[in-house]
C-alpha cells in the first residue's frame, strides 16, 4: 500500500510537500525514544505529537509518512521543515484507536 | 572480527532521563542519564563555586550495539544524545555540511556526549561512523541516508539553537510546545 | 479488564483482584495532556509512558487501569500509588499497534457489559475548610494534593462528575504551581450551593492574564522555556471543568488561582 492510497482510502489530509512511498506497517507512540528504538523504516508513524522535532525524529529512523491523529492542528514550521525533507506529514480528525481498527482493515500489520 | 562487515542491531536498550543542569556561576552546562522516575527540576546545589541547577530533564534512553554476524559489542553509554541543525548560523560548520549533503538526501545529525566529560574525550569518529552506519543499514539507502557528525563542529555552542531529538514536557499535563535550545 | 488482559497476553502489576471490572472506553496515548482533556471515565489507557504522572494522570480522568505497551513497566512508588486508587496496571510486550488491534478485536467481538453504578449518600448541610501547602519543584510530589482531595470528596459523597471535575482543575492548578511558582497555599471551602478551591501562590506572577488563558499559550519567560517545562499552563482546561474561574497575578509576587463548582 503506498502513501496515495491510504490517503484516498482513509481521506487523510496531506499537510507537506512529498514524493509517495510504499508503506510497510504501522507505528504509534507519542515518544521519540520509542521511535527511534522501535520504528522500522517504511513504517506508518502514528502520533499527536505536532513539534518540529518529530521530523528529525522521522528521518533517523526512515519511517514513510508521519500520521498526525485526533486533529491535532500541526504548526507551519513543522510542515516546513517535513518538505524540506520531503517528510510526509498526514492528518486525520479521527483518533489513534479509531484509525487502527480501519488500518488494520485495510490489511496493515504492525512494524 | 576486523574482517566483519558488521551489521548492527540495537540491544541492552534502557529508558530514562537525560538530566541537563547549568551553574549559573560559571555557566557551564553538565549532563547525565538517570533511570530514576521523577527528578526534581530546579533543585539547586551547590558544589564548591558551582551553584547548580536542573534546566531541563528529558525523556531519553541508552543503548549498545551489537553485530548480528560477530557478536561483536560497541557501547554507546557515552552518547547523550542527536541534535538537529536548526540553521542557526550560516557559517558554522554543521550547517554548511547540512546544506552540501542536502542535495545529496544526506541527513546530518549531530552526536553529542555528556558533559563536561565529552569536551576532554570527544566521541570518536570511529564511534560516529559506526552510528552512522547503523542508521543507514536501517533504511533504503537509495532514497536516502543519514550521516552522523561530532558536537565538535559547532561553531558556538552557548550560541547554538539546535534541537535535541528527545521528549520534554512528557510529565508536564500541558500539550508539549516548541521549547528554545538549552545551551 | 480480564478480557483485554487475555487478549494482551498482560501480566498484572497491580490490581489482580478488580480484573472483572467494566471499561467503556480504549485510549492510546503517551501525552497525560490529551488524556486529561480528552479521556473519558472508565476508560483504559494504553501507553508507552510508565512513569508516575501517567498513573496519576489516569487516576485524574478517572480511568479503571493502564496497559504500558512494549513491556515497559514502572517503579515501586506508581505501584503504590495505582493500589491505593484501585487503578488496574497491566505490561504488555506488544507494540501499541498490535496492543490496539487486539483491543479492538475482543471489543468488538465481546458483550456490552453494562457499567458499575454507585450509591452514595449525598449531605448538603457540610460546611468544610481545609488548608494546605503545596511546594514549588516537588514534582515527587506533585499530583498528591489534588489526589487527597478528590478522595475526600468523593468518601463525602458527591457526584462522581463534579468529584472529577474538581480533580482535573485541583491537579492542573497544582502542576502549575509546582512547575512555575515557589510555594503555594491550598484553600478549600465546601458550602451546601458550592466547592470553591482557591490556589495562592508566590512566585513570579503572570503578566497578562488574558493572554495566559489563550488555549496552548504559554508565560514562560525564555528561560523557562529553555528549562523544557513552559508549555501552558493548563489555564484553559481549567476554565472549561469549572463553574467560575477567577485568575488574579502581580508580577514578582504571585498567582491566585479562585476555581467554584457548583453542587
Amino acid at each position: 500500500m503506498t502513501t496515495k492510497e491510504l490517503i484516498d482510502k482513509l481521506g487523510l489530509e496531506p499537510l507537506s510537500k512529498f514524493e509517495h512511498r510504499e508503506v510497510n506497517g504501522v507505528f504509534i507512540s507519542d515518544m521519540l525514544s520509542d521511535v527511534m528504538t522501535g520504528a522500522q523504516t517504511g513504517n506508518l508513524w502514528l502520533t499527536i505529537q505536532t513539534q518540529k522535532h518529530i521530523v528529525p525524529a522521522a528521518n533517523l529512523v526512515d519511517v514513510a509518512a508521519i500520521l498526525v491523529t485526533g486533529g491535532k492542528e500541526v504548526p507551519q514550521d513543522t510542515i516546513d521543515l517535513a518538505s524540506r525533507f520531503n517528510i510526509a506529514i498526514l492528518s486525520s480528525k479521527l483518533p489513534t484507536f479509531e484509525l487502527v481498527g480501519k488500518l488494520y482493515a485495510l490489511g496493515l500489520g504492525g512494524k | 572480527m576486523a574482517d566483519c562487515r558488521h551489521r548492527w542491531d540495537m540491544t541492552d536498550t534502557r529508558f530514562g532521563f537525560v538530566v541537563f543542569e547549568k551553574c549559573y556561576h560559571c555557566n557551564t552546562i553538565r549532563t547525565f542519564f538517570s533511570t530514576e522516575e521523577t527528578p526534581v527540576l530546579w533543585d539547586k546545589y551547590r558544589e564548591g563555586d558551582c551553584f547548580w541547577s536542573r534546566v531541563e530533564v528529558a525523556q531519553s534512553f541508552q543503548f549498545d550495539l551489537k553485530c548480528a554476524d560477530c557478536a561483536h559489542i560497541e557501547k554507546f553509554g557515552d552518547l547523550m544524545g542527536f541534535l538537529f541543525c536548526t540553521s542557526c548560523m550560516d557559517d558554522c560548520e554543521v550547517e554548511k555540511l547540512q546544506k552540501k549533503h542536502e542535495k545529496d538526501r544526506t541527513w546530518v545529525l549531530v552526536a553529542f556526549g555528556h558533559f563536561p566529560e565529552v569536551k576532554k574525550n570527544p566521541i570518536p569518529q570511529r564511534k560516529l561512523d559506526i552510528l552512522t552506519d547503523y542508521f543507514n543499514q536501517r533504511r533504503d539507502t537509495s532514497r536516502s541516508r543519514v550521516k552522523i557528525v561530532s558536537f565538535e563542529l559547532i561553531k558556538d555552542l552557548p550560541r547554538c539553537k539546535g534541537v535535541f531529538i528527545h521528549d520534554v514536557g512528557m510529565l508536564s499535563e500541558e500539550p508539549p510546545k516548541e521549547r528554545k535550545p538549552v545551551f | 479488564m480480564r478480557t483485554i488482559k487475555e487478549a494482551l497476553d498482560a501480566t498484572v502489576i497491580e490490581g489482580e483482584d478488580v480484573l472483572d471490572s467494566a471499561v467503556d472506553h480504549v485510549y492510546a496515548s503517551d501525552l497525560m495532556s490529551d488524556v486529561l482533556a480528552f479521556g473519558k471515565p472508565d476508560s483504559i489507557l494504553l501507553t508507552g509512558l510508565a512513569t508516575q504522572q501517567a498513573v496519576i494522570s489516569a487516576h485524574m480522568a478517572e480511568f479503571k487501569g493502564i496497559v504500558f505497551v512494549r513491556g515497559k513497566t514502572i517503579k515501586d512508588g506508581s505501584r503504590k500509588f495505582a493500589k491505593d486508587h484501585r487503578l488496574i496496571l497491566m505490561s504488555t510486550e506488544l507494540d501499541m499497534y498490535d496492543a490496539c488491534v487486539r483491543v479492538e478485536a475482543v471489543r468488538t467481538g465481546g458483550g456490552n457489559h453494562p457499567p458499575e453504578t454507585v450509591h452514595e449518600d449525598r449531605s448538603a448541610d457540610v460546611l468544610l475548610q481545609h488548608e494546605y501547602s503545596i511546594e514549588g519543584s516537588d514534582f515527587g510530589s506533585a499530583g498528591m494534593l489534588s489526589t487527597e482531595v478528590k478522595s475526600m470528596l468523593k468518601t463525602i459523597g458527591f457526584d462522581p462528575k463534579l468529584v472529577r471535575r474538581v480533580g482535573i482543575s485541583t491537579y492542573e492548578g497544582e502542576m502549575n504551581v509546582v512547575m512555575h511558582a515557589k510555594r503555594a497555599k491550598v484553600f478549600l471551602t465546601i458550602t451546601p450551593a458550592l466547592i470553591e478551591v482557591v490556589i495562592d501562590d508566590e512566585g513570579k506572577g503572570i503578566p497578562d492574564v488574558n493572554l495566559a488563558m489563550e488555549k496552548g499559550f504559554s508565560t514562560a519567560t525564555e528561560e523557562q522555556r529553555a528549562m523544557g517545562f513552559g508549555a501552558g499552563m493548563g489555564l484553559p482546561n481549567i476554565k472549561h471543568n469549572t463553574d467560575e474561574m477567577e485568575l488574579t497575578s502581580e508580577v514578582g509576587k504571585g498567582t491566585k488561582l479562585k476555581m467554584r463548582f457548583y453542587i
